[in-house]
């Protein structure tokens, strides 16, 4: 059940980047949140390193060694590396653990040589198919949770993960343009398995005394804004995309209720609106992951993040060294500029500066600016009486604020693609159970091996 | 605080050039009843498609119906789309409702139309990431080919059985990571070994052109939309080799 119902900061204005009001410390004297902004780091191993243990286990090391040699080079304060496993090394949880100990002990080398502060995120794996198992009891679940613990136990200071709970509704109801089992499949569903999920991730992360941080509804409103993708793009419509994004905010939250504590994993983009509620801090990712997909919100997005990162960078040379390392560097410049606002004071002048850029670029971003990401958290807290009730009236906030600003132009096609949707999100029953009975029976009918005693139904 | 006086400094709407207002389908029959039938096709109407159908076939062949109702409006879908007036969601729910109708109309005959052919689709093992491959289906489908779906995270084992066992026109892989993709080659690899060489579509997330056609069989989807127009080569005859040529380079 919701938990959250009031917000953390008393207006959009109070929210910056390298701020949150619950910062979180860890790994080798890292603090996230507390007044300064980190790169966090993704490598991506070469295809075929895969193969064994061993050859990925060695990439890994080499790609880390390549990212903490950069942050020396340069002057780099601090970085995170995020450890987003591949299906091998969630599938193998020695694998995952191993490569956990490598990365720290390359940490702890740099930390006792040089200072570098230093954090591990590893990413989990979920590669649960809930149109065929029972995602509540299969081996992808028993071995999800197993590599939770090797990574724990071998030194990520982070746990995450990009669940996909839901994923079977919303694969067919988002190249539907079907907001109503959108909403059920992100809202209703996905926030019912993130609260099972989430309190056994958290056990573990407790058990290890490391840090829960964060899910993101990569699975389900980025596969929205990927389609929707940029301006000649004709596969999902934008406004249908934003909308999904904010479905996917009060989705996203339910790790929080369930204790985790940030910082949240950086694809989510809709994390402003979670920080927003819950001041915990958040990593972001815009023009800087540009290496691994395209999005119209590259500067905007970093407005408020405490981490600010690449997304994945598969390694390979480049002319100015390997990916990893250039994208370390690039990352740790946007940071040194932003931390250098925050020095001079003027961190409110250069969060203008990205929100400008890109504010009326698209969609997402309109959404996603700081002030209207605070009214859809509003919406959102002050509709908690159900998981389905406050997402589809974070949907209903984000659609009036893209109907009520005339800045924000779209073409006849998005605008009735967005009133459409709004129709149909003012037609829905008001109590969830309503709502649950009508979706069970439209979509059992439509997407075969559905079930919703994958869902506690 | 200053504001922003001319955005267009800054980003270029390019989405809003020539979005003017929708131009709407330009095909219509003079026979009320498959108005209704293209209407629905049109409009993506599950909803009604059986009811408007079955009307139909109250004073008409079934092949009347499939003809002038149901592929005609199919047709004009993928003109639409083409054109840039439908996005994809359209396309979809046209083609759910003209499958529904379709088989409505196949009941009545009695048999199944002939398809076009067989296409093989999976996603690569280890990867669940599986919603291109089933637009893939979809179009295929409503394309007028037979379509077996291996699903996701299929084992290379099971591919290259499947392609020994039904002999399709066209294998399709899907995969996100580029660390699952390398199933791919493996695949080739076996089927080339026992003698197959059937055009292999491999695209999706992380897939490069590069990475593709550094195997023989591999020809890069960079769009599902691709689909059914590399099916109807592989069935004209075009070898992987060709089909590479073709759309690859």
């Amino acid at each position: 059940m919701p938990k959250y119902d009031k917000m953390a900061y008393a207006s959009a204005g109070e929210m910056i980047f390298g701020t949150a009001k619950n910062p979180v410390k860890y790994g080798r004297d890292f603090t996230v949140g507390g007044g300064q902004v980190f790169p966090e780091l993704v490598p991506h191993p070469r295809p075929g390193t895969e193969a064994t243990k061993k050859t990925l286990v060695k990439e890994y090391e080499k790609m880390v060694t390549d990212v903490l040699d950069r942050c020396v080079a340069i002057g780099i304060p601090g970085i995170q590396i995020e450890l987003e496993h591949v299906y091998q090394m969630t599938k193998n949880p020695d694998w995952g653990g191993e490569i956990a100990s490598a990365t720290k002990h390359l940490q702890e080398e740099y930390h006792r040589k040089y200072g570098l502060k230093s954090g591990i995120r590893a990413t989990i794996a979920d590669y649960r198919k809930p149109d065929e198992e029972d995602i509540r009891n299969s081996v992808a679940i028993e071995t999800s949770l197993k590599t939770f613990e090797t990574s724990a136990a071998g030194g990520a200071d982070v746990l995450s993960i990009e669940s996909v709970g839901g994923k079977e509704i919303s694969d067919y109801t988002i190249v539907r343009q079907d907001i109503r089992g959108t909403l059920f499949g992100i809202g209703v569903l996905g926030s019912r398995d993130m609260e099972y999920m989430w309190k056994k991730i958290v056990d573990i992360a407790n058990k290890y005394g490391v840090t829960p941080g964060g899910d993101t509804n990569c699975a389900q409103a980025n596969v929205a804004m990927f389609m929707a993708g940029g301006y000649q793009d004709r596969s999902v419509p934008h406004t249908f995309a934003a909308l999904t994004r904010a479905i996917a905010a009060a989705r996203s939250l339910v790790a929080y209720e369930q204790g985790a504590k940030g910082p949240s994993k950086d694809c989510g983009y809709e994390d402003v609106i979670i920080k927003s509620i819950t001041g915990n801090p958040i990593a972001m990712e815009g023009k800087t992951c540009a290496c691994a997909h395209s999005d119209l919100l590259g500067n905007l997005v970093a407005a408020c993040c405490d981490l600010w990162s690449n997304e994945a960078v598969e390694y390979h040379d480049m002319f100015g060294g390997t990916t990893v390392a250039v994208f370390a560097e690039i990352l740790g410049y946007d940071v040194a500029l932003m931390n250098t606002a925050i020095q001079m004071g003027h961190e409110k002048v250069l969060q203008e500066l990205m929100v400008q850029s890109d504010k009326y670029r698209d969609t997402h971003g309109f959404i996603l600016c700081p002030e209207n990401a605070y009214e859809i958290g509003k919406a959102i807290v002050g509709n908690n009486t159900s998981y389905y009730a406050r997402a589809k009236a974070a949907a209903i906030k984000a659609g009036q604020l893209m109907l009520g600003d005339s800045k924000l132009q779209m073409s006849a096609f998005e605008k009735e693609s967005l009133e459409s949707a709004m129709r149909t999100l003012d037609s829905l029953p008001e109590k969830e159970e309503d709502f649950i009975s009508e979706c069970a029976d439209i979509y059992k009918k439509l997407i075969p091996g559905f079930t919703l005693a994958n869902y506690g139904l | 605080m200053a504001t922003v006086a001319n955005y267009a400094n800054i980003f270029t709407r390019y989405d809003l050039i020539g979005a003017g207002a929708a131009k709407g389908a330009m095909v219509s029959s003079k026979d009320t009843a498959l108005q209704k039938v293209l209407e629905c096709v049109l409009e993506g109407d599950s909803d009604n498609i059986a009811a408007v159908v079955n009307e139909a076939l109250a004073t008409k062949d079934p092949m009347t119906v499939i003809n002038d109702g149901l592929i005609r409006g199919m047709n004009e879908v993928s003109r639409l789309w083409d054109e840039g007036e439908y996005y994809l969601p359209q396309a979809i729910v046209a083609s759910d409702a003209m499958l529904q109708g379709l088989d409505i109309c196949e009941k009545k005959l009695g048999q199944s139309l002939e398809k076009k052919g067989t296409v093989i689709t999976h996603t690569a093992e280890g990867d669940i990431h599986d919603l291109g491959q089933k637009i893939v289906n979809a179009l295929l489908r409503a394309n007028g080919y037979n379509v077996i779906d291996l699903g996701k995270d299929v084992p290379v084992d099971d591919v290259v059985a499947a392609v020994k066992k039904n002999k399709p026109v066209m294998v399709t892989g899907t995969a996100l990571m580029t660390t699952t993709m390398t199933a791919f080659e493996r695949i080739s690899n076996r089927l080339l070994k026992d003698g197959f060489e059937t055009p292999f579509v491999c695209g999706g997330g992380a897939v490069s052109l590069e990475y593709v056609t550094g195997y023989k069989l591999g020809v890069y989807g960079k769009d599902a939309s691709q689909a059914p127009g590399m099916a109807n080569d592989a069935v004209n005859g075009l070898g992987w080799t060709d089909m590479r040529e073709k759309w690859n380079s």
